[in-house]
This record gives C-alpha cells, sequence and structure tokens, in this order.
C-alpha cells in the first residue's frame, strides 16, 4: 500500500490555505482523488461512502462550532450535525453548484437546522432578550478562532477584518446569523428603528467582503 | 446596478434575516439578475468565513461512527466487479452443492410420504370394514328388538319368557339369538341369526337355566343353515319351574346331559 499526497486549496476560506488529499494505492488499485467539494458532494449523492466521510472531515469541526455557538448545548449541537449530514447524504445527489458553493450550503443548513432547534425547543424569546448583551461579551472571543484548521495569518486576517468593524454592525450581523433573529426582531430587541438595522448589516457585510475580497 | 435597497436585502438573506415572505420575493428577483447572483455569492463566502472565525469546538469522535452507520449502503457498490477470492469456487459450486441435498432430502420425505399413505390406506380400509360389522350389527339388533316389541304386543305373549342371547364366540362376534319360552305350556321357540354352521358330527344344544336344578335343563340340539340362521321350536327335558337363563354349547352329534361349559357359545337372559 502506498499513499501519494498533493495539496489543495480549502474552498472555505478566501485565503491562500491548503489541506492535504491523498491518494491511496491498495493492492495495486488507484481509488480516485476526489480533491474538491463539488466532486466530493457528486461522488456522495453517488452513494460513495469514503467520499462522504471525506465530506465530513472536512466540514464537521466548523459546522459543529456554528451549531455549538448557536445552541450553546453539545447534545444539541450533536444531533444539529447529524441531520444536517445525514441530509447531505439524502440530498446531495441534487446538489446545484450554480446556486452556491457546497460549504456556503452546508452552513446555511446547519445555521437553519440549529435555529429550527431553538425555535422549536421554546428558547427563543429567552435567547432574543439576552442576544445584545450576549453577542457583546462574545466580542473579544470573535478574534479566538481556531489556528488548527486555517493557520495563524488567515486567523489573525478574519478576526481582524471582524474586529474592525464597529461594534453596533458586528452586533446586528450577529444576532442575525447566530441567533436566527429576523430584522424585524432585530429591530425590537435593540429598540432601533428597522432601517437602521438594515442599513448596519448592509454596511458590515460589505466591509467585511471589501476587507476579504483579496482572498476569496 | 444594484441599489443600496438590494444590497440590503441581498445581506439580510445570506443572514438568513429575512421573513419567509420577504426570502420568496428576494429570491424571485435574484433569479433574473445575474450580477445580484454574484453579489450574493461573494456575501456568502464573507458569511462563511465569518462562521469560520468562531472558536472552533470538537465534535465527538463517535458522531461520524454514528451518522456513518445511519446511512444506507453505496449503491455503485453493488455494481463494482468484486475481485476473486480464494473462495470463488465455493461461491460456484455452493448453490449445486445445496440444491442436491435439497433434492435428497425431498426424495426422503417422498418415501416417507408415500409409506405413510399407504398405511393410511389400509387402516382406512379397516376401520371401513369395522364400520361396516357394526352397521350390521346394529340392523340385526333392531330387527331382533323390533320383532321382540312385536310379539310382546301381541296378547298371547303376555305370560312368555323372553331372553335375548348373546356372542360368546370371538370368531363369530355377530351371532345372536332370542328365546321364547312359555313356562304355562312348558314349550318354547329359539330364533338363531349369524351363528356359523358347524360340521356334520357336532351339534348345538340349547339349555334353559332353572334355579331349582343344579344343572342346565336340556332344550335339544340343533343345527342353522348356510347364513347361520335357524328357527325351532323346543321343550325342555324337565319341568321347568323358572326360566331365568338360556344358553347354548356346542356337543357332539346328538347332545350331551351336562353342558360343555368350554364350549359356550351363547347365553342370556
Amino acid at each position: 500500500m502506498t499513499i501519494n499526497c498533493a495539496y489543495n486549496q480549502n474552498p472555505l476560506t478566501p485565503w491562500r490555505f491548503y489541506v492535504p488529499v491523498c491518494q491511496l494505492t491498495f493492492f495495486g488499485v488507484n481509488e480516485p482523488v476526489l480533491d474538491n467539494d463539488v466532486e466530493l458532494l457528486r461522488a456522495t449523492g453517488a452513494g460513495d461512502r469514503m467520499a462522504f466521510a471525506a465530506f465530513y472531515d472536512k466540514y464537521s469541526k466548523l459546522l459543529f462550532s456554528i451549531a455549538f455557538r448557536i445552541l450553546n448545548d453539545a447534545k444539541e449541537a450533536e444531533d444539529v450535525l447529524q441531520e444536517v449530514f445525514l441530509q447531505v447524504w439524502d440530498k446531495a445527489g441534487s446538489y446545484d453548484a450554480r446556486l452556491g458553493k457546497p460549504v456556503s450550503w452546508v452552513v446555511t443548513l446547519t445555521r437553519n437546522k440549529a435555529i429550527d432547534h431553538i425555535r422549536s425547543s421554546q428558547r427563543r424569546s429567552k435567547l432574543v432578550e439576552q442576544a445584545a448583551t450576549e453577542i457583546a461579551v462574545r466580542t473579544d472571543a470573535t478574534g479566538a478562532a481556531n489556528e488548527s484548521t486555517r493557520g495563524k495569518e488567515s486567523a489573525n486576517l478574519i478576526s481582524s477584518a471582524v474586529a474592525e468593524l464597529p461594534a453596533d454592525q458586528r452586533q446586528a450581523i450577529e444576532m442575525a446569523f447566530f441567533s436566527g433573529l429576523t430584522q424585524n426582531e432585530i429591530s425590537e430587541t435593540l429598540k432601533e428603528p428597522l432601517g437602521t438595522i438594515k442599513a448596519r448589516i448592509r454596511r458590515g457585510m460589505l466591509k467585511l467582503r471589501d476587507r476579504l475580497e483579496g482572498f476569496v | 446596478m444594484i441599489d443600496e435597497r438590494m444590497e440590503e436585502q441581498a445581506s439580510l438573506y445570506v443572514l438568513g434575516a429575512l421573513t419567509p415572505g420577504e426570502q420568496q420575493a428576494f429570491e424571485a428577483t435574484l433569479s433574473q439578475s445575474a450580477e445580484l447572483q454574484q453579489l450574493v455569492s461573494a456575501l456568502r463566502v464573507t458569511r462563511d468565513a465569518l462562521a469560520g472565525n468562531l472558536p472552533e469546538v470538537e465534535p465527538p469522535f463517535a458522531l461520524k461512527q454514528r451518522i456513518l452507520a445511519q446511512i444506507s449502503p453505496a449503491p455503485q457498490l453493488a455494481a463494482k466487479p468484486t475481485p476473486k477470492s480464494p473462495f470463488s469456487f465455493l461461491n460456484l459450486w455452493l448453490p449445486w452443492a445445496l440444491a442436491v441435498g435439497l433434492a435428497v432430502v425431498c426424495g426422503i420425505l417422498w418415501s416417507n410420504q408415500f409409506k405413510l399413505e399407504k398405511q393410511l390406506s389400509q387402516q382406512a380400509t379397516r376401520l371401513q370394514a369395522m364400520n361396516q360389522m357394526a352397521d350390521d350389527l346394529r340392523s340385526t339388533t333392531n330387527n331382533l328388538h323390533q320383532l321382540v316389541v312385536s310379539l310382546r304386543e301381541t296378547n298371547q305373549l303376555v305370560n312368555l319368557r323372553i331372553a335375548m342371547l348373546s356372542s360368546l364366540l370371538a370368531d363369530a362376534p355377530k351371532a345372536i339369538a332370542v328365546s321364547l319360552w312359555d313356562n304355562e305350556q312348558q314349550k318354547g321357540v329359539f330364533v338363531v341369526q349369524n351363528l356359523k354352521p358347524l360340521p356334520t358330527d357336532k351339534d348345538y344344544q340349547l339349555w334353559v337355566l332353572d334355579p331349582k336344578y343344579p344343572t342346565p335343563v336340556s332344550a335339544g340340539v340343533f343345527q342353522v343353515d348356510e347364513q347361520g340362521n335357524v328357527r325351532i321350536q323346543f321343550k325342555a327335558d324337565k319341568r321347568v319351574g323358572s326360566a331365568d337363563k338360556f344358553a347354548v354349547t356346542m356337543e357332539p352329534k346328538g347332545g350331551l346331559p351336562t353342558p360343555t361349559m368350554k364350549d359356550l357359545v351363547l347365553i342370556g337372559s
């Protein structure tokens, strides 16, 4: 058995970050190398368990982190991750690359399922009340991105981009994405006009996009 | 050209902050604008980077195995040609060996079934014969009972002693007889059916059992026809006070003064 390795760009991160993808030679039989997310999903859709396992290995930490951030409960985050990957297995065959990158698809799936869990467990109203203060407390923590998956330089880059956002913009964005609040709910929670909330989110997102544009 | 309102909608869309109605309306617009699609794509990447900036939390190791255990087997794996293994000859011959074994078992079962069916047929034949015999006996008994009843209905039979005698012979179980004894006139009528015919050197002998005599009183000898039937009138050798029972024995030709009890054929009261 021999192992041949190459490096491929991680589609999650807009900056130069490479992960190794290895080709196994097992008793002289070459297994195909699936070196990007679209191919992994295509193979998963065709029933390839190895491709599915590779996709899991690639994104399970990220998705679990998102679920845990939203739910603040490891057990519920596990349930969400399980639902997400079972859905990936079932729906990978119908994945349409024109509608976005695979990572965007699974991030959206994870976020929406986690929010659904909050709603079904009727914790939403409590979270809405706590959202503002909670996010404010987390401001410093957002800079502590895990460095093992994307390297120290990249982690510092995105952390600094988030840190450079005005607090009110960052707060509105995180309330929308991680707390699952609609623009109206954010407006009510923060007691700010709806137009102000919309503008904050727009400006914050565009600023982040511009900041990271060179790495996309 | 994308205006600020569209940029707001796109930002809210990728963050999931639109209501279902707003989302539907935005997607309708999105599907018709390549420029808007490009913006949404870029904002999604931005959002994903934001999500990727979270402190990493490791999922439990067992979760992967749990998920893999839940997914259905890969369909295309079954279509892949399987490599030859040392057991390939077994795979080839095993079905034939199983088929031969099954055929042998079927043969044994068929043979057993044939034997059982034969035994069953024999038992059914015997059962049918026994049923026929039982029917005949019932018919004979009924006939005699009807005779008795009809005789009893006759005034002449008011003073008659009527007895029914049953067979003691294993080889003539259907033999039966009725005795009608008129004690006042000291004579009677004896009717026999199904008693086997005797060789010429032997006779059946009728006996009347009267308690006042220590031994049975002879009432004569008789033979039966080929069907085993006979009807005779008889008298006792001595005057009978009370005819309690009647019996028939098989005796040497002409009869004996006392009965040979080991050759008792019919008895009844």
